[in-house]
């Protein structure tokens, strides 16, 4: 028996059908069972834990799958591409710099409407060196016409790939998902996880069926053609803008239909915890979202009404869903892993989503940004400071300074 | 920055330090392992490697951690726990010239490990000499704990396991039933008569150091790592911001030797040294294990060995090694044509220590883990 499968026996024990799984792990048994055709992979950090695992299982024959090694990140997403639009279902992946290198083929991506699902290990972009976690890798993307999903864990990981090519390949939707991860906190880290079964997954997500492959035995089709913007160029943004806007539904309705037929739970677009009585609300996405929750927990039993709301989807962005979650509270405070560098309040890419989308919300609560870049771990503490500091906004009734950068040494520590 | 995760005595936080493809694959298993252990005992449980150590390479310092938590409280996810406080209850040393090896970014053994931590070591040094270098080397502050030494490669050839059934004896946060169900359950079951044989052979000892002994040589490092507080200008200044990292004792007190962001000048810079100087903010010689000892009476001077060292770290004028930057490749005593150079063990060579328990490539390659 080959290391791997002694490694990948199951905890038979008392956790019966779990398994002790990185992140990466996790997302390529995802890839395992939705019986992905072709794997387009070059190596970089975070993500290559995925790549390793897949060559691995292809090897020792767990599935078949044409598995492509490219020469850098710019022909790894156009293999992916151009698989997709040929009608195989597709996986890839990137993080940090890589998917910077590979923006052409990600953002033609879109364009070209091909249900391609990336999972992108959440990296800094690159002081050289800098294995830390920050979004603003994937972020980059976020104007593109690409679904964001950000999982909190390997469990959700794993569900959240799934789910990514039902709502992809759903004929309303037909754009590429990122399955963002963040590096190091999810996609190193080995955890309990139960995948579903082969059966479960066969029933949720039936084989790709392309309308228009680029296969002339389908009749001949041109994909992603030379445009003359004055004659079509405007009615081509806006049916992207119309499949964006079909994927919230189709969101929801495939989340169900994981419940459904796989037995895990989970709400499309937020998860709230306690948000219903909370005076302070703590908006994140992703693995940190777990330790917010944490110290949202201990501030309660101190008598702070505080509660967090965890982003499942940027893109699209839950507007209606915040709005909703955040009516009752007076201050809402975004702990963020990304940077704008010049743009409004010198503040941060989620914080200025989440800004915009309240905009219109008759509550208007206070906000704040607690900006947690350049890859330095934030601890508890650090989140519950940032609770103390939004109390202190709403005694004063408004809030003195907008943006906070709590891991940095001085200033705001 | 103190104990910012006060749950922490509820955390069972373990420790695993070896070298980087020598290691990765046993420590690996080592961790999952034990983790396995803690979800059958009921307890939520993680592991993983320190991401930022790049275990993929031959040799350097890599640490592996496993969390067994109480189902109570949310685990949270740390990557660079040293700082945090005192996390570790046991410390596993898979390769014991780590114990001398100077690292950029931790230099105490029991850094961040809690006073009364397990400490097990796979080495052929008897617990007096390892209880020896802790003292001399200061590698504990303050330590009332247990200790076990064992030639792991005796029992089996994938260190992994003897050494989890030392830790087993030792340390009283994990059962041996639990232990011998996750051999079971990730298909160990081979392995089960060979873990009994030694949690019945090694005897842990009881070892106390107290804060006394440790005192003088903390507080002598304490005065010679000032933090810099001058805005970097030019490679003066920034010389004494490396000089001051490279006393620091402790990860934490490194991050307080950086600059804050208004000392630092714009545009990535890193000074170079001074002409004729060392840089000594990037000391290299943490992947040594093995040191090249130049026998002079052999020595023809021939200068091969200053020619081919790929990191120059021989000089050239005077044949003699820097081991602030020798990584213990043994390119030098494999091209002299004298046969001057030996390579040998670092306890042997920095402490006099004779260490015959040592990892072999073959060995590690029993399973490539990670």
């Amino acid at each position: 028996m080959s290391a791997s499968k002694k490694a990948s026996k199951s905890v038979m024990k008392t956790l019966p059908k779990k398994f002790m799984w990185t992140g990466t792990r996790a997302i390529a048994e995802a890839v395992k069972l939705a019986d992905v055709d072709v794997i387009a992979a070059y190596p970089i950090r975070p993500y290559t834990g995925v790549m390793n695992s897949l060559a691995k299982m292809l090897a020792d024959g767990e599935f078949t799958a044409e598995i492509i090694g490219a020469d850098s990140e710019h022909s790894q997403f156009e293999i992916a591409k151009h698989a997709s639009a040929v009608g195989a279902r597709t996986f890839v992946g990137s993080s940090g710099v890589g998917l910077a290198y590979a923006s052409e083929p990600i953002i033609v991506t879109a364009l070209g409407q091909l249900p391609v699902v990336a999972m992108a290990g959440c990296r800094s972009l690159d002081d050289p060196g800098n294995f830390g976690m920050e979004w603003n890798d994937v972020l980059g993307f976020r104007d593109h016409g690409w679904l964001m999903a950000w999982a909190k864990d390997a469990q959700e990981a794993l569900d959240m790939t799934l789910v990514a090519y039902k709502v992809s390949e759903n004929q309303k939707v037909l754009l590429p998902s990122f399955v963002a991860v963040d590096g190091a906190a999810i996609t190193h880290i080995s955890v309990a996880v139960e995948p579903p079964t082969k059966d479960g997954v066969a029933r949720f997500l039936p084989p790709y069926k392309p309308i228009h492959p680029l296969d002339p035995i389908y009749g001949p089709v041109t994909k992603a053609q030379h445009i003359a913007p004055s004659l079509i160029g405007p009615e081509l943004r806006r049916v992207i803008d119309q499949a964006m806007k079909n994927a919230s539904g189709v969101i929801e309705e495939a989340w169900e239909t994981y419940a459904d037929i796989i037995g895990r739970e989970y709400p499309a677009f937020l998860e709230q915890d306690h948000t219903g009585d909370a005076e302070i609300v703590l908006v994140t996405m992703g693995a940190y979202a777990k330790d917010a929750m944490y110290a949202a927990a201990k501030l309660r039993e101190q008598g702070i009404k505080v509660g967090v709301v965890r982003i499942r989807y940027f893109r699209p962005f839950p507007k209606k869903e915040l709005s909703k979650a955040v009516a009752k509270a007076k201050a809402v405070g975004v702990l963020d892993f990304s940077y704008s560098f010049g743009s409004a309040d010198d503040s941060s890419v989620l914080f200025n989503e989440v800004r915009s989308a309240l905009y219109d919300s008759v509550s208007k609560p206070l906000l704040m940004d607690f900006m947690f870049v350049g890859g330095r771990e934030p601890a508890i503490e650090h989140f519950e400071r940032s609770v103390k500091l939004l109390k202190k906004s709403i005694e004063k009734g408004k809030t003195e300074k907008l943006v906070w950068w709590p891991t940095l040494r001085g200033e705001d520590a | 920055m103190e104990n910012v995760i006060p749950e922490n005595d509820q955390l069972d936080w373990v420790i695993i330090h070896g070298r980087g493809v020598l290691n990765t694959g046993h420590a690996g298993t080592f961790a999952r392992t034990l983790a396995t252990a803690g979800v059958l005992s009921g307890r939520e449980s993680y592991y993983y490697m320190r991401y930022d150590d790049s275990p993929e390479r031959d040799n350097i310092p890599m640490i592996f951690y496993t969390v067994i938590g109480n189902p109570k409280i949310n685990i949270t996810l740390h990557e660079e726990v040293e700082p945090l406080g005192e996390i570790f209850s046991a410390i596993v040393v898979m390769e014991p010239t780590i114990m001398v090896s100077q690292t950029s970014q931790r230099a105490l053994l029991f850094d961040g490990a809690k006073k009364d931590a397990v400490l097990v070591v796979n080495t052929s040094l008897s617990t007096e000499e390892v209880t020896g270098l802790v003292k001399k080397r200061c590698l504990a502050q303050e330590w009332h704990g247990k200790l076990v030494t064992l030639r792991a490669r005796k029992y089996d050839a994938n260190i992994a396991f003897p050494l989890l059934a030392a830790l087993t004896k030792a340390w009283d946060r994990v059962a041996l039933e639990d232990m011998l169900d996750a051999l079971d359950s990730l298909g160990y079951s081979n392995k089960t008569d060979m873990f009994r044989r030694v949690y019945s052979d090694v005897e842990p000892i009881e070892v106390h150091i107290n804060a006394q002994e440790a005192t003088m040589a903390r507080t002598r490092k304490a005065e010679q790592c000032i933090a810099p507080v001058k805005k970097i200008t030019d490679m003066k200044v920034y010389r004494t911001y490396q000089e001051a990292a490279a006393k620091a004792s402790s990860y934490a007190e490194r991050m307080k030797m950086m600059p804050s962001w208004q000392q630092l000048p714009a545009g990535l810079i890193e000074f170079g040294p001074l002409p004729n100087k060392k840089n000594v903010g990037f000391t290299t010689s943490f992947a040594r294990f093995l040191r090249p000892t130049i026998n002079k009476k052999k020595c023809s001077d021939c200068k091969m060995c200053s020619l081919n060292c790929p990191d120059g770290a021989i000089d050239y004028n005077r044949v003699e090694v820097d081991l602030n930057y020798c990584k213990g490749c043994g390119i030098c005593a494999r091209t002299c044509p004298s046969k001057a150079i030996e390579m040998m063990s670092e306890l042997l060579a920095a402490e006099g220590l004779s260490e015959e328990e040592v990892t072999t490539i073959e060995d590690a390659l029993v399973e490539y883990g990670y």
